[in-house]
This record gives C-alpha cells, sequence and structure tokens, in this order.
C-alpha cells in the first residue's frame, strides 16, 4: 500500500513537471516534449506484441495508416479532428487484424520478417497511390487539431494535447497489462504450448494484443500527421519500426515502465546533436551505441539501472565478507527479478 | 460407455508409424498407467488425445462425442486436460499467477469488463487458486517465482495448474520422473486423492514402482502397439511386456 503511495506520487510529479515543461518551454520544448510523448504512444503499444513474444518490427506502418486515415479525413472531407483520429486509429485496428491473422501463426524470426514486409507493402501503397496521398510530393495542408470545435492553434496546445492522449493510453494499457488479460499475453510468450494445454486460444488472444497495439499505433500516428502538418512516406520505414523496437529493448522489455522510459530517453538525447548540420551526423551513431552499451551491460534495460546501483551500493556499504552482507545479496536478487513480466 | 475411446488411433511421422491401431477405453473413475519402453509411442499417444497432434487415422470420442479434429483449447474446455513430461511452467511468474493461468477457462471477463473493474482479479478467482495450492501443499510458496521453486514442486505445481481447470480427466506425462522416492510418492498420493474427488487420470510414467502401486489398470505400448492391457499384475507377469523390457535374448534363452 505504502508503495503504491509513493508510486502514484512519484507519477504526479512527472505529471506536473511536464505540464510545467510544456508551459513554460515555448515552441521548442513543446514541439520535442509532444514528439517524446508520441513515441512513449508507439513504444508501449508495441509492448502488447512484445509480451506475446511476437518480434513485431513493422509498428511504423500502422501509425502511417493512422496518420494518412485521419489528415485525408480531415482535410478533404473536413472530419472533426477527435473523429478523425478515432478512424484513423480504426483503420489501423482493421489493417493489422487483415495482416495479422494469416501472419500471427508464424513465430520468431519468421513473424519478424513478414512485419518488415509491412512497412515496405504500407509505404508503397503510399507512395503509389498519388490521386489520393500526393505520394512522394507529400501531404500538406493538414489541419492543425482540435478540441470540441477549438482549434488547438499554439504548439503548447499541442502539446497538452499529445500529453493527454498519453495519458489515457498509458491507463488503458496498464490496466490490460495488470489485468487477465496482460497475465494471458505473457503466458503465450512465455510457454504458448503451456498455455494452450490450460484451454488458452492462443491465436485469438495474440492477434488481440495486436490488434490492439495498431489502434494505438494509429492514434500516435493519427496525432502525428495533424501536429507536423506534412506526411512524406519514408518518413513511416522501417528504420522508425527498428526505433520503436529499440525503445522497448533499450528501456526494458520485461516491464511496463521499459518503453516509457526507453522512448523518452531515446528520443530526448539525440536533441543535443541536432544543433548544427556538422554534428547531426552523429546523431544514428550515439543511437546504435546506446543500444549497444544497454545490450550488454543492462540486458534488462535502463530500467534495471536503479536496482542494479542499489545492489552496488549495498554489497559496498555491507562489505565483501560479512555474514549479513550474504544475507543480503539473495534477497537483493530477489526483488530485482521480483517482478512477474516476461 | 467410456468416457475416453480411441478407435485405430494411427500416427504417422512419415515412413514411420509411431502410433500404430492402438485402440484405448478409458471409464469414468480409473487410474490408468501407460507404459512402455523408450520411443513406444506413450507421449505421441498423449498428444494426439489432446489434440497437439492430429492423427493420421483413427478416431477419439470424449463423452461420446468426437474430439477428432478439435484444437487443443477446445478439448480442454470440454474437460480433457494434459500436463507435460518436461517441467513446463511460466517460469518468470508466481506460483500464484500459474494458478490463475489454470483458471483460465472459467473466468469470463472480456475487454471491457477488465478495462472497467477496479481490481485486477477477482476475489472468487484468488480464493479458488488458494484452494488449489492448498490441495496441492503449494500454499506457503504463493509468492514464489515458479522458476525458483525446487524440482519437485515445479511437478506439483503443473499438476495444480492443471487441476485449477477443473478437468474430468487429467492426463499426466511423467508427473514423478526425476524426484526422490519420498516426493514420488508424495506425488502418487496426491494422484490418488484427485481421483478420489472425481477426476480420472490417465498417466504415462517410467517408474513402475510408482505405476504398479497406483494404477487400476495397465496398458504397455511398445514400438506404437498396443503390446498388453491388464492390472498391473497380470502386465507384469505377461511374458510379451518382460521380453519388450528385457530383450527377447532372456525369454528364450
Amino acid at each position: 500500500m505504502k508503495s503504491k503511495i509513493r508510486t502514484v506520487a512519484m507519477l504526479a510529479v512527472v505529471l506536473l513537471a511536464l505540464i510545467l515543461l510544456t508551459a513554460v518551454g515555448g515552441n521548442y520544448y513543446a514541439h520535442l516534449l509532444a514528439l517524446v510523448f508520441t513515441n512513449v504512444i508507439l513504444a508501449t503499444s508495441l509492448r502488447l506484441s512484445l509480451m506475446c513474444g511476437q518480434l513485431n518490427i513493422g509498428h511504423s506502418a500502422f501509425m502511417s495508416v493512422g496518420a494518412y486515415t485521419s489528415a485525408l479525413l480531415a482535410k478533404n472531407l473536413g472530419v472533426p479532428f477527435e473523429l478523425a483520429l478515432l478512424s484513423g486509429a480504426a483503420l489501423a485496428m482493421i489493417v493489422g487484424v487483415a495482416m495479422g491473422y494469416p501472419s500471427l501463426r508464424l513465430r520468431g524470426v519468421y513473424f519478424a520478417m513478414v512485419t518488415v514486409a509491412f512497412v515496405e507493402a504500407i509505404r508503397l501503397i503510399v507512395q503509389i497511390w498519388v490521386s489520393l496521398t500526393r505520394g512522394m510530393s507529400g501531404l500538406s495542408g493538414i489541419p492543425k487539431p482540435s478540441l470540441l470545435g477549438m482549434v488547438l492553434v499554439t504548439k503548447t496546445d499541442q502539446c497538452y494535447l499529445a500529453l493527454g492522449l498519453m495519458v489515457v493510453t498509458l491507463l488503458i494499457l496498464y490496466k490490460l497489462e495488470y489485468s487477465r488479460l496482460g497475465l494471458i499475453w505473457k503466458s503465450i510468450g512465455m510457454a504458448d504450448n503451456l498455455a494452450l494445454s490450460l484451454g488458452v486460444n492462443v491465436a485469438a488472444y495474440k492477434l488481440l494484443a495486436f490488434a490492439l497495439g495498431c489502434f494505438f499505433a494509429g492514434v500516435a500516428g493519427a496525432f502525428y500527421a495533424h501536429f507536423v502538418r506534412f506526411l512524406f512516406p519514408p518518413t513511416f520505414d522501417f528504420l522508425m519500426a527498428t526505433n520503436i523496437l529499440v525503445y522497448n529493448y533499450v528501456g526494458g522489455r520485461g516491464h511496463f515502465w521499459g518503453p516509457i522510459v526507453g522512448a523518452a530517453f531515446l528520443s530526448w538525447l539525440p536533441e543535443i546533436f541536432r544543433g548544427s548540420e556538422a554534428t547531426r551526423q552523429y546523431e544514428t551513431i550515439f543511437f546504435s551505441i546506446t543500444m549497444l552499451l544497454t545490450i550488454l551491460f543492462l540486458p534488462g534495460g535502463l530500467i534495471t539501472l536503479p536496482g542494479k546501483l542499489t545492489g552496488l551500493c549495498w554489497r559496498r556499504a555491507e562489505g565483501g565478507s560479512s555474514p549479513s552482507s550474504t544475507a543480503v545479496l539473495p534477497g537483493q536478487r530477489v526483488a530485482m527479478h521480483g517482478n512477474p513480466d516476461g | 460407455m467410456p468416457l475416453l475411446e480411441a478407435q485405430n488411433l494411427t500416427k504417422y511421422f512419415g515412413g514411420l508409424a509411431a502410433v500404430n491401431r492402438v485402440d484405448l477405453a478409458v471409464e469414468e473413475g480409473e487410474i490408468v498407467g501407460l507404459i512402455g519402453p523408450n520411443g513406444a509411442g506413450k507421449t505421441t499417444c498423449f498428444n494426439l488425445l489432446s489434440g497437439f497432434l492430429p492423427p493420421t487415422v483413427g478416431t477419439i470420442n470424449f463423452h461420446g462425442q468426437p474430439l477428432t479434429g478439435l484444437k487443443p483449447h477446445h478439448i480442454v474446455a470440454r474437460g480433457l486436460v494434459r500436463t507435460f513430461q518436461h517441467t513446463t511452467l511460466f517460469q518468470d511468474m508466481t506460483v500464484l499467477q500459474n494458478v490463475l493461468m489454470g483458471l483460465h477457462l472459467h473466468s469470463q471477463r472480456g475487454l471491457g469488463q477488465v478495462l472497467c473493474s477496479r481490481r485486477s482479479f477477482p476475489q472468487h478467482e484468488i480464493d479458488r487458486c488458494y484452494e488449489v495450492l492448498a490441495f496441492t501443499g503449494l500454499v506457503e510458496l504463493a509468492d514464489q517465482l515458479a522458476k525458483s521453486l525446487p524440482h519437485g514442486h515445479q511437478r506439483t505445481l503443473g499438476i495444480a495448474m492443471a487441476l485449477a481447470v477443473r478437468p474430468q480427466l487429467l492426463m499426466l506425462d511423467e508427473p514423478v520422473t526425476g524426484m526422490n522416492l519420498d516426493e514420488s510418492l508424495r506425488v502418487m498420493q496426491l494422484v490418488q486423492t484427485i481421483r478420489d474427488r472425481g477426476t480420472t487420470i490417465v498417466l504415462v510414467e517410467h517408474n513402475m514402482k510408482a505405476v504398479m502401486g497406483t494404477c487400476e489398470r495397465v496398458i504397455v505400448l511398445n514400438f506404437g502397439q498396443k503390446l498388453a492391457e491388464g492390472t498391473p499384475a497380470e502386465v507384469s507377469s505377461n511374458p510379451d511386456v518382460i521380453a519388450a523390457y528385457l530383450g527377447t535374448g532372456v525369454t528364450h534363452a
């Protein structure tokens, strides 16, 4: 109970800090934060598939579907933002079900290869369907997001919207993860045959996880479209899909907060290199180095870093030889692996 | 009418008949042992009966209704549950969560209810899990991670998970393998108690002492075919069975 209160308090502080930063940071921070929030939605929505043990390197395809659907509905038909966003997300989910149904029975690397094809297929469709999407000329003139008829003009307001979308998404996904559904998804990731032997319709639950993931990718895409207001097919390419995956791995796959930490960390830090054209080329190198370092030294992701550090401190404070230190260490280990996630 | 009845059950892997024209019937309330030398087709038999493998030829009836062609999770829903030969648990879950997974079929909560309810799991499901854990003697370990349990407890947990499904027929694949005498005695006692509570049991086992002490009827497989069937005493004195286990040279010498 006490730890629950502490978590809630910590979250409130983080939320307040984000609101403050948006309010006082000006356009630059508002823009950056909104993109960070979008990336958090993307990374967390990918986690649903990862929990089921399905390596999905095609998440940007569904973001693209959401983005283009919402943008075209709002631009060509004047559909209000809320409805356009939901339609974009819904279509992303439908496309996800259509693509996931035949391919989700594949496992491991084979499924991953098919998801790479998703990205290319969607990108090519968008690129070739010039009459609708303007292809490689890019789709511009997308209306700004609006809420209940009020257009959100400033970047700051739009950033609040992104924050709201992220919080709602995270609440839903958190609830799902710690429910029966989350347990089933993790069980499929751990031992699918055993889950099957307990009566779990493995194929259906995998599809549900995948479809929900696509829905929230569509939400992120739709917001992105109305925020950046320019869509270009190569934006949603394989590199973006791998980035979403990397957020999960660097942040930590084993825990709900992993992808959030990963997305926040990795979409923020490269900003340092964006200052000039000269330093910009180092961005990818930085990204790769971070990924390698994490895999080598923190296989559980950044999320395990505090636990590891406290573990080290304990060891140092207790000294190597006293009997109490040996009594503490196994306890530490249990605490570190104590979360029940895959 | 037998609870489970298989006729002419055959499975080919390429040209090899892993299970070849096996007929078997299990009556309600029995404990039946399926034995045979390594490679006799016992586990394949299990996989066929539980729907994990489709038979090449043959029919399987449960409660008089055909099971052939059904998916494993549908067969589980009818009341036929199996465990696995190798210790298979959700290693990174706690013992309680493992048993909660067994309750899956009895929990009708869908997406909407999951999102709207305050608790992650309803209290009656947690209570039911503790009941199963108490019955199998794992209740003190409820919050431990499955992978941290000793081998014997892991195997028992596998049985506990299957029990949570409330099966009518429980198929145990080598439940006491790798256990010491004390542990295996305890598990066999548990198996008998499960039967006494009304669950029919089929088990595959290499530990002859366990099989002969517990089973009322034994079916012997060899090279995919049924070699003998009868009470433990009958089977263990059957010359064909002795030949299969010890080699023909002994009987003809």
